[in-house]
């Protein structure tokens, strides 16, 4: 496992949201596979030079995002995705997502099948990538 | 966790009838890193310099450690540090007599090894007198003997100021080793609002010698909003809406500064006023710096007029 994370200060995003989407994005993309262990929140901290708080705060986002979870003494480590509970709430908020992303592209002038083909090819950057890892 | 290591009550300070320090109440919990900011003349360095005990403010008091600042006993102040603004060291010394000097200060806890270590790393030598050395270098040496006695509470007044972007990491990963020892708070001062979000946990502003925030990073974060109302044909002069610091209007749009108003007020604000469509514009923390600490009915610098 090996991940590259980057912080940037002055960006609109909050440091702990930097983090948070870029850990995710990397189990999304099978970077980081079931049981990886995320480094301790102090080493990350003196990695990216931020406050060990933003670490901590961001692993306990991942945490009640069922992403990762905590065995007090050992570590965080990344969770089985058939373990994670998924809410109402949150597929909701996807779907929601979704119409502004569709609304959007189709006032660029985007057509359905064009829309369609774009959505796989992105879909591929993460599930290819996810089995490829699996094989090395 | 939550015992407070710096404490001001009322603290006022004027010098002659012009007021510096305007009634600061501020409290910082153990263990954090705190970005104390605002622009020049603020107020900062004054209330740094109180809180300090080196210099007597007019009314209001302030503790340290549980101290009172006027009556800091060596003992006290012996478990904190202190980097002046500009890294003011005395030029006719070595290193070598200049970590003798401080070091003096601090008996029984200055880490030789650590001084030692940080001044290899910065590759100077201890023979080398102060005078002969950079502006950045005497930042270093000012942050190894800053480091060296382990302060349980470490106020900076602008330590980066004018420092190179490496040098300035080393400060900030400086901060970052100190506090992750156990107990240990930082209040550092700075005009580099992307330092101050990348290691404070805390952020302290304060504006013509007012306190306007004490609160956490992201609180503030998450607290100073920017949106933008277009309308269709008639815009509003002004909008009600609780939490409004600014609005400006420009032909078809109004722009409002928000503090602690939630999405769903601002979405029900621009419904009420008619808007064709809301915006939240997303701000980086120097914007929201620049906005929250902006005067009332302040207008853009340039204003060019298309002949």
């Amino acid at each position: 496992m090996a991940i590259w994370i980057q912080i940037s200060p002055g960006s609109n995003e909050p440091i702990y949201t930097q983090l948070t989407r870029q850990i995710s994005e990397a189990i999304a993309k099978g970077r980081l596979s079931v049981g990886d262990k995320l480094p301790p929140v102090r080493k990350l901290a003196a990695e990216l030079v931020i406050n060990p708080n933003t670490v901590a705060h961001a692993y306990t986002v991942l945490e009640h995002a069922g992403l990762v979870n905590t065995k007090t003494g050992s570590g965080t480590f990344i969770s089985n995705p058939k373990l994670r509970t998924t809410h109402a709430a949150d597929i909701n908020l996807l779907t929601q997502r979704m119409d502004t992303f569709i609304t959007r592209a189709l006032n660029l002038g985007i057509d359905a099948p064009d829309l369609i083909a774009m959505f796989k090819h992105r879909l591929e950057g993460f599930v290819n990538k996810s089995e490829n890892e699996k094989k090395i | 966790m939550s015992e407070t290591v710096l404490e001001t009550k009322g603290l006022t300070k004027y010098y002659g009838s012009t007021l510096a320090v305007d009634h600061l109440d501020l409290n910082i919990p153990r263990g954090s890193i705190c970005g104390f900011v605002g622009r020049n003349a603020a107020g900062k360095t004054t209330a740094i310099k109180l809180m300090l005990g080196l210099l007597k403010p007019t009314t209001g008091s302030s503790t340290l450690l549980g101290c009172d600042s006027q009556q800091l006993r060596p003992a006290i102040r012996r478990r904190i540090g202190y980097v002046t603004e500009g890294h003011r060291l005395f030029r006719w010394m070595t290193i070598t007599a200049l970590e003798k000097f401080q070091r003096s200060f601090f008996p029984k806890q200055w880490d030789d090894r650590l001084f030692a270590d940080m001044i290899e790393y910065f590759q100077l030598s201890k023979r080398q007198k102060i005078k002969h050395l950079s502006n950045g270098q005497r930042a270093q040496v000012s942050l190894a003997l800053a480091l060296a006695p382990n302060p349980e509470l470490l106020i900076m007044d602008d330590p980066t100021l004018g420092l190179d972007a490496a040098i300035r990491r080393q400060f900030l990963q400086g901060m970052i080793e100190l506090i992750m020892r156990q107990g240990r708070t930082i209040l550092f001062s700075s005009h580099i609002l992307g330092d101050v979000e990348r290691v404070a946990d805390r952020i302290v502003v304060i504006d013509k010698g007012v306190l306007r925030a004490n609160c956490s990073l992201e609180q503030f974060r998450a607290a100073v909003k920017k949106v933008i109302l277009t309308f269709k044909d008639f815009v509003p002069d002004e909008v009600n809406i609780a939490g409004l610091l600014h609005c400006r209007r420009t032909e078809k749009q109004l722009e409002l500064i928000l503090v602690g108003t939630s999405d769903d007020r601002i979405a029900a604000c621009a419904d009420t006023a008619g808007a064709e469509e809301y915006n939240i514009v997303k701000m980086n923390l120097e914007d929201q710096f620049i906005e929250y600490t902006a005067p009332k009915n302040h207008r853009r610098l340039f204003k060019w007029e298309e002949k």
